[in-house]
């Protein structure tokens, strides 16, 4: 009579697939008893050999069963009524083996080596797998998906046949029935699969670890299917991993609540092999999907952290290359970005070399001792009180405008810079109204490269900024005592004069009165530039532009400065040329002896290349200087943002 | 001693057959797909590669393929490891360049005959 459990397999593979099965638990029978008459002797216990020898002959047999029943040159499909036969005649071989490592392990004591025992266990598991003829039971509509890899058809290996890392799959039931039923119907689907018999122990595993997937009995003693489930859910390590209760079919009641808890599915005992495998199946697509997701936005939070790495400067090259081995557009993005942020920290290093000569500079002209600030005429304001709030401590400067002192802000207990305005600056209300409004727009540009202005008041008939205390020496200070800088400390100087202004033009200021006195720098090379916006008040004072009441010198002063025409971004411009000038040559583009025939010459005349003047100087720099001193502002460097980008090419 | 390689997926048989080459003195290694056997026969250090020819993904006869194509040549021996001597088998493995070719179950002393031969005629 045909065995009901046995359905026959079909065709080739069908064949090819059982020998594998049943010929792979020999093979492992055959070769760790081998190992284990070789040991006997090691670990004393010479009175095994027998036994252990007659089940290496039972395995023996078994494989000349197998080989027999299956040899490798059948072509024809297996019957049910041959694997019954087949099943039958393997059952005294592997009785034998089972009887004679069951001996061999119960005479295993505490002293007995733990590998000889461990290998005996083995074995006998091997035998127990070689007795489940069951788990040959092929539904036929599985039969293709689970054949075996028709390379070669001769497959070794119990894994070979069955889906690769299919994952981990954790079966909670307190029934070891149920455990052992369905444990082993998805190991034979290439699962990996961890028994738990209580809720309690399945938290302990899947706190130790990971799972794709949990089978969860609703019905258990203590702590519950529904109970466990919440614990699951609630923990956010645990939570993403999908669980599925198993649960009676007519229990619609627990599965809802259990659904509503965040469980995935269900599945009706007793279990319908089918299902069971579509569901699980289903499950773990789902969760492969939402891994992946998962470590895709993961990998796009590591972009993100990289870019706020970049901006403080802690980003190291090649941080990203996980991800920049990505083939999709993640991919790409990372392994740009990586190119682009290891230019930026060239970048970088070039202008921290280009300050820290800067600084040498600075310093070496403060210790050359002549920088104190000659004699001045305290007249203005004698050091003392200074209305309520402030109290003078020096004059640090003297200017066009008006002088500047370093004082003490009792308020706020630090030290600031007051420039008291000469009062013809400020005569009536209209002028205090626009020094007002000047002062509130230049209080708009918040860059470190620029003073910051803090307020505009009036004490005893004496008008006043109070600005920020920077500790330095005024670029014109610093060539007066140098004349010339090295070519990389015009660089360092420059881009960061180049930044600021990008930021003033942005908020639509124009400084109008760069000049070296204007330019501070402070011991560590950072430059601070003053007065943004205030020569506007003095033009605004006069009316006019004639040049007997022009400020200082108009050296720095753009052509249509000097003939009074509109002023935009490309004036400051033409003013960061000339510093360029001067810094890289010691001299300025137009030197006359008069102011008169200063302004005819800035009009029409070109100024000599620096290039000619010093030969040190990169060509490109030199170019670049000329195109900012161009008449027509039509011809300079457009913006301070291109002047940046400009300056970021040539070092 | 010589250091054998020894590409094979299943964890029992690796088990059972890198412990019982070591109790003989062997060094032995381990890749545990075809892919890695390929990557540690390259790195080089082997005497003798024993390839189990059906791994995952890449299989035994790929890798041997690939190892005997290698611009560096790989001329390491290697032992085709198969299940069942299919008709036609140890003509195949002869052909993707195995040096021989043995079957499981493993008999041990035939095994290792095979072995010391190949590593004596390397010599």
């Amino acid at each position: 009579m045909t065995d009901p459990r046995f359905t026959p397999s079909h065709g080739l593979a069908g064949v090819a697939e059982l020998r594998h099965e049943l010929r792979t638990p020999v093979n492992h029978i055959v070769g760790y008893t081998e190992m284990l008459l070789e040991d006997v002797e090691d670990v004393g216990h010479p009175d095994w050999q027998e036994g252990l020898a007659a089940a290496l002959s039972a395995a023996r047999d078994a494989l000349v069963i197998i080989n027999e029943s299956l040899p490798p040159t059948r072509q024809a499909a297996i019957s049910a009524e041959e694997l019954s036969a087949l099943h039958d005649s393997l059952a005294q071989p592997r009785t034998r083996i089972l009887d004679t490592l069951r001996d061999i392990l119960e005479s295993v004591t505490p002293e007995t080596d733990d590998r000889f025992a461990s290998d005996v266990r083995k074995i006998l598991k091997a035998a127990d797998r070689l007795g489940m003829l069951e788990s040959l039971r092929r539904e036929p509509e599985t039969t293709d998906e689970a054949a075996p890899a028709p390379s070669d058809g001769t497959g070794d290996d119990a894994t070979s046949a069955l889906p690769r890392g299919a994952g981990r799959i954790l079966v909670v039931d307190d029934l070891e029935e149920n455990r052992d039923v369905l444990g082993r119907r998805l190991e034979r689907e290439g699962y990996t699969v961890v028994h738990a018999e209580n809720g309690r122990r399945a938290l302990d595993l899947i706190a130790a670890e990971p799972f794709d997937l949990v089978l969860l009995d609703v019905m258990m003693p203590e702590l519950d299917g529904f109970e466990t489930l919440g614990h699951i859910k609630d923990n956010p390590a645990t939570r993403d991993i999908p669980v599925i209760m198993i649960s009676a079919a007519d229990d619609m009641a627990n599965i809802v609540r259990c659904i509503k808890r965040g469980a995935e599915d269900f599945l009706p005992k007793p279990f319908d092999p089918v299902l069971l495998r579509a569901r699980i199946t289903a499950s773990l697509e789902k969760k492969r999907f939402r891994d992946q997701e998962k470590q895709y936005l993961q990998q796009v939070n590591r972009v993100i952290a990289a870019a706020a790495a970049v901006e403080s400067g802690a980003y190291e090259t090649g941080e990203l290359s996980g991800i920049a081995r990505r083939a999709d557009e993640l991919g790409r993005l990372a392994r740009v970005f990586d190119g682009m942020a290891g230019q930026v920290k060239a970048r970088e290093a070039r202008l921290l070399d280009q300050v820290h000569h800067l600084r040498r500079e600075i310093e070496a002209a403060r210790d050359s001792g002549e920088m104190q600030i000659p004699g001045l005429d305290f007249a203005n304001l004698p050091a003392g009180q200074f209305g309520d709030r402030y109290e003078i401590r020096a004059v640090i400067g003297r200017g066009g405008m008006g002088v500047v002192y370093r004082a003490h802000d009792r308020e706020l207990d630090e030290v600031v810079a007051i420039k008291t305005l000469r009062p013809e600056l400020v005569s009536n209300e209209d002028l205090i109204e626009r020094f007002k409004t000047e002062v509130r727009l230049a209080r708009k540009i918040s860059h470190r490269n620029v003073v910051r202005t803090h307020d505009f008041g009036e004490w005893m008939g004496v008008y006043y900024l109070t600005m920020e205390y920077v500790e330095g020496i005024t670029l014109h200070d610093l060539l007066e005592q140098r004349q010339t800088l090295e070519i990389s400390s015009t660089l360092a100087l420059t881009r960061q004069l180049a930044d600021c202004m990008a930021v003033a033009h942005e908020e639509g200021v124009v400084h109008r009165d760069l000049k070296p006195q204007n330019l501070l720098l402070d011991a560590e090379g950072l430059l601070k530039v003053m007065d943004f916006g205030v020569a506007k008040l003095a033009e605004g004072s006069t009316g006019t532009t004639e040049v007997g009441m022009m400020i200082g010198t108009p050296s720095y002063m753009s052509p249509e400065q000097l003939l009074g025409e509109s002023i935009d971004a490309r004036t400051d411009l033409y003013a960061v040329g000339v510093v360029m000038y001067e810094c890289l040559t010691g001299k300025l583009p137009f030197e006359a002896r008069s102011p008169v025939s200063l302004i005819a010459k800035v009009l029409n005349e070109d100024a000599v290349e620096p290039v000619t003047l010093n030969a040190d100087i990169p060509p490109a720099l030199s170019t670049l200087v000329m195109e900012l001193l161009a008449k027509h502002r039509d011809e300079r460097i457009p913006s301070a943002t291109a002047l940046a980008e400009r300056l970021s090419r040539i070092g | 001693m010589p250091t054998i390689l020894l590409v094979e997926d299943n964890e029992m048989n690796r088990d059972m057959l890198s412990r019982r080459l070591q109790r003989r003195g062997y060094e032995v290694a381990i890749a545990v797909d075809g892919r890695e056997g390929v990557e540690m026969a390259r790195a080089g250090g082997y005497d003798l590669i024993l390839m189990d020819m059906s791994l995952p993904g890449l299989d035994g006869w790929d890798a041997t393929r690939r190892l005997r194509a290698d611009p560096d040549r790989i001329t390491t021996p290697i032992i085709a490891l198969t299940a069942h001597a299919m008709a036609g088998d140890r003509e195949r493995a002869l052909e993707a360049g195995c040096d021989d070719y043995d079957t499981k179950p493993i008999e041990l002393p035939r095994l290792l005959s095979k072995i010391e031969a190949l590593l004596a005629s390397a010599e």
